[in-house]
């Protein structure tokens, strides 16, 4: 009962109890939690099968007042005892999921380490902390927009003595450890939106195919069939992301795809609040009212904007990552071109007027030995198209900003919309044209879809990819760091009122 | 009859181009200079006393000792247990209009009325302008030929016209429709009124917004609203605080002429508290003042909390910490910068000034008076405590800069410097 959680802000007992014997919370806690990504076998052995079975509920305590994401700020701190047996563990965390039903927390805090140097620094270490350890006290859960049935609350360390072997990874290694969690965290969100998303279309279908105005059925007018298609699309989208990432995950050795997670991330998330938005536009007013489970999942869905790393932050990462990627491939030719090597510049010379004379662009994803089905042949070229001026916007960016290109945010933001567009259109395509291959159902509206997404997404990036150029007209960024200056330095909407002088 | 209308129209004429170059160009560089040689030249018996401005000043009473009491102004003649305000002045008009059906000697009204104006608190009310253009006859005045339209018809009345609205203008009141109305119904269209008008209506708006950093029109009375106004003004970051650590006491509840406990009002904003407390306690800091700012007629006085520049082998670099942000890296590891193409940074020579760490606006500007200031501040940055304070006090306060208000402030005439061990007792004294 969804409405009573919300109302309530809080699971029923009886629920988690049959939560646990179907064995749910073994599903993605361990990691979450990284016990399994850096614990030793002494602590996996101890704590898994507890976590596995639902026995003991965990929480991953890292936010604080002062840090959000700046390590640097944390104030929680750990010393070690006298007999170096434990650490005395001092401090507060906020935000805390479970914070008031956990047993077993992964805690951050700075320590002191001595460097390789000699000189002592504080670096940050993560703690496996038992609430029987002591000391560990938690507020009361926090009232939420949405998500209220999670248990969210500020969870405080008073002297709480932590054995030396509960420390998790390494001894001011904890820097890496919470990287490693929160970037593996991310990839199950574009599953989970996506099963919500089915939901929500059958909801909404449902009402519009009943709804008669003007004795027509809602079903029948053109902006209620766009929304669907809409959802729809959106919904495919997410989810072949979503699988293939899995399925790189999946590969053995252990890939690193914490790029790919975060885009998954941020697109799932943006559509998922685009999508309920316009469902609830669908239901017309009684979308509004708390009877219906709309606006719940309204407030729910505006959490995943925000949590995991907000969604600014998840750009600035993606795009900084492949910029660095990037800039290791092209720093000799890039060296070269400043260093004014004449074969280096006629060469780039060269292939700009080529390109800008209208080149097609073939990577070789279609004809006889391509990857991509025929149906889908349109899409892959625009893919491979943008990915190759992509290329070209790229090393233009590198060799215009260099290493200076960490400040320009707003450049970093297009990078990383195209990236995620770019990565959507190899997901549904590699999907859509496996559907066709192995026959499965409706595959032709696969293809529909795939092929809308495709042409949205080029256009898209052909834009942004002009907004990209230097001294683009599209490009407004100097008006907006502009505009939003002069705001921000009077901390106020600065524009006079129209009637203020009226004669 | 041909011949006298002919010889008062030239008489007019003259008179009336001294006074519509005076009004035209009065306030351009060379206006000071123009309208007097022009008057000397033209004008017979001046209708008013001023040169600079066509509204004449109330004339000084010693200068001309015996004068004749202007006409009409036994309309202002205050009655027993009458308010000069704007009831009052309004009736005063009304009566103009009463007694005076044909309106003779209007323009002398007028001129009475505007240098009225002030004492009864309505030289900022549009309405009253209204009010005092209404006086004019209508339609009386306008050019009626070409001839008319050519030279300045009706001079003397024009120039009162004009300098209505130059009072207006020498008060910032913007005129409206009804001004143009009644211009337009006086003087014409063709007028140089209606001239003047059009410039204000142009340049009035764009004047009165351009100063970035407005200051109320009416400044608050109490020393120490006035304190916290001026600050605010100085200190560009709005989280700056406000602190008032001593509110003035004085013997007679009257006078603040001399307080025995001077008003202390000081700003600070977080980031001076921080780099304060960053501050290395080896090198002093200066309080220095006073300086001087003015707020509109009014000129206070502030100090200044600041210390010298670092010299270059002192300052620590910024490092950025490896391991700072959760999220994504913070720089690339990549070997180059920016190239030249995308620079857009002008090459400007910045000169790099000290630090500022704090401002105060005090009743007095001796030490110790200061030094209350800086004990009152230690209990917001207990780094200041351990670092030794310099008085650095220009020699003369009270009227310091006010008869030559323009000039840079004086050097510190003396340097109060204390040893810091006996500033280091005071703050012990202080605090305990």
């Amino acid at each position: 009962d969804s409405q009573k959680i919300d109302r309530e802000g809080k699971i029923p007992d009886d629920i988690l109890e049959k939560l646990k014997s179907l064995g749910l919370f073994g599903m993605q806690v361990p990691e979450e939690y990284g016990i399994i990504l850096v614990g030793t076998e002494e602590q996996k052995a101890k704590y898994l099968p507890r976590l596995a079975s639902g026995e003991h509920m965990a929480a991953f305590c890292l936010t604080e007042p002062a840090s959000g994401s700046d390590a640097a700020s944390i104030q929680t701190r750990a010393t070690l005892s006298e007999d170096k047996k434990h650490y005395i563990l001092n401090g507060s965390k906020v935000w805390i999921t479970n914070g008031g039903l956990a047993n077993i927390f992964t805690v951050f805090a700075k320590t002191e380490v001595v460097d390789s140097d000699g000189s002592v620094k504080d670096k940050m270490t993560a703690f496996i902390v038992e609430r029987d350890f002591g000391g560990v006290t938690n507020g009361k859960p926090e009232d939420k927009l949405g998500i209220r049935g999670s248990n969210t609350c500020e969870v405080h360390f008073e002297n709480t003595k932590v054995p030396v072997e509960n420390v998790l990874g390494e001894v001011g290694g904890g820097f890496k450890v919470a990287m490693n969690i929160l970037n593996s965290g991310r990839f199950s969100m574009g599953s989970a939106v996506a099963g919500m998303l089915k939901k929500l279309i059958e909801l909404t279908a449902d009402y519009a195919c009943t709804r008669k105005q003007f004795n027509k059925r809602l079903s029948e007018f053109g902006l209620i069939q766009e929304k669907f298609a809409l959802m729809a699309q959106k919904a495919y989208v997410m989810e072949s992301m979503a699988y293939l990432t899995a399925g790189m995950l999946d590969q053995p050795e252990l890939p690193d795809c914490s790029v790919e997670a975060a885009m998954v991330k941020v697109f799932s998330s943006e559509s998922a609040w685009q999508c309920v938005s316009e469902a609830l536009q669908i239901l017309g007013g009684s979308g509004y009212m708390k009877d219906y489970p709309y606006e719940r999942m309204l407030r729910d869905a505006r959490i995943l904007l925000i949590f995991e790393g907000t969604n600014e932050i998840l750009r600035m990462f993606i795009a900084l990552t492949g910029l660095q990627h990037a800039g290791r491939i092209l720093t000799e030719r890039i060296h070269e071109l400043k260093r004014g090597n004449v074969t280096t510049i006629m060469e780039t010379v060269g292939r700009r007027i080529r390109d800008s004379l209208g080149r097609t662009v073939d990577l070789g994803l279609t004809g006889n030995l391509g990857v991509v089905h025929p149906s889908l042949g349109e899409s892959a070229n625009k893919l491979e198209e943008n990915v190759y001026y992509f290329g070209r916007t790229v090393e233009n960016l590198l060799l215009r900003f260099g290493k200076t290109i960490v400040e320009e945010q707003l450049v970093l933001k297009r990078v990383a919309n195209v990236l995620i567009n770019l990565y959507g259109m190899v997901a549904v395509l590699s999907r859509a044209s496996r559907s066709i291959r192995i026959g499965l159902r409706n595959h032709d509206h696969e293809i529909l879809l795939a092929n809308m997404f495709c042409t949205e997404a080029y256009v898209q990036n052909l834009f942004s990819l002009s907004q990209l150029d230097k001294d683009a007209p599209e490009n407004l960024d100097e008006q907006i760091k502009k505009v939003s200056r002069e705001i921000l330095e009077q901390r106020t909407y600065i524009c006079a009122h129209p009637l203020e002088r009226t004669s | 009859m041909s011949w006298v209308q002919a010889i008062l129209l030239a008489r007019g004429l003259s008179r009336g181009w001294g006074g519509i170059c005076g009004a035209a160009l009065t306030g351009a560089p060379f206006s000071q200079v123009l309208p007097q040689a022009l008057r000397g030249l033209h004008c017979s018996t001046a209708t008013h006393n001023s040169e600079m401005s066509l509204v004449p000043h109330p004339p000084e009473p010693p200068k001309k000792p015996i004068k004749a009491p202007a006409p009409h102004e036994e309309l202002f003649r205050q009655e027993p247990g009458g308010e000069r305000d704007k009831a009052s002045f309004v009736r005063a008009v009304q009566n103009f209009g009463q007694y005076n059906v044909r309106k003779r000697g209007h323009v002398d009204f007028i001129y009475l009325a505007l240098r009225k104006m002030r004492e009864y608190g309505v030289e900022r009310d549009l309405t009253v302008y209204n009010l005092l253009l209404d006086i004019f006859p209508k339609e009386v005045f306008r050019p009626r030929s070409v001839i008319q339209r050519i030279f300045l018809h009706y001079p003397r009345q024009q120039e009162c016209g004009i300098a209505v609205l130059e009072q207006m203008e020498n008060h910032g009141v913007m005129p409206n429709k009804e001004t143009e109305f009644l211009l337009i119904q006086i003087f014409g269209r063709k007028s140089y009124p209606m001239l003047k008008y059009l410039r204000m209506r142009l340049w009035l708006t764009r004047f009165k917004n351009i100063n970035p950093f407005p200051v109320p029109r009416d400044l608050p009375q109490d020393p120490v609203d006035l304190a916290k106004l001026g600050l605010r003004h100085i200190e560009p970051d709005l989280s700056a605080r406000i602190t008032v650590y001593q509110m003035p006491l004085s013997d007679d509840l009257t006078g603040t002429e001399d307080p025995i406990q001077p008003h202390i009002v000081g700003i600070q904003s977080p980031d001076q508290q921080a780099a304060l407390a960053h501050h290395n306690p080896a090198r002093p800091v200066f309080v220095e003042g006073p300086f001087s700012l003015w707020l509109r007629s009014k000129c206070v006085y502030y100090h200044i909390l600041r210390a010298d520049l670092l010299p270059p082998e002192e300052r620590k670099v910024e490092k950025i910490p490896e391991e700072w942000n959760l999220y994504y890296p913070m720089q690339l590891d990549l070997d180059y910068g920016r190239s030249g193409w995308d620079d857009y940074e002008f090459d400007i020579d910045e000169v790099e000034e000290g630090p500022i760490f704090a401002m105060c606006m005090a009743g007095a500007h001796d030490q110790a008076t200061l030094a209350k200031w800086i004990q009152g501040l230690q209990e917001t940055n207990p780094a200041l405590a351990q670092i030794p304070v310099i008085f650095r006090l220009a020699g003369s306060t009270g009227e310091l800069l006010t008869s030559s208000g323009l000039e840079e402030p004086p050097r510190p005439l003396c340097e109060v410097q204390e040893e810091d061990d006996d500033h280091r007792k005071q703050q012990q004294q202080g605090r305990s």
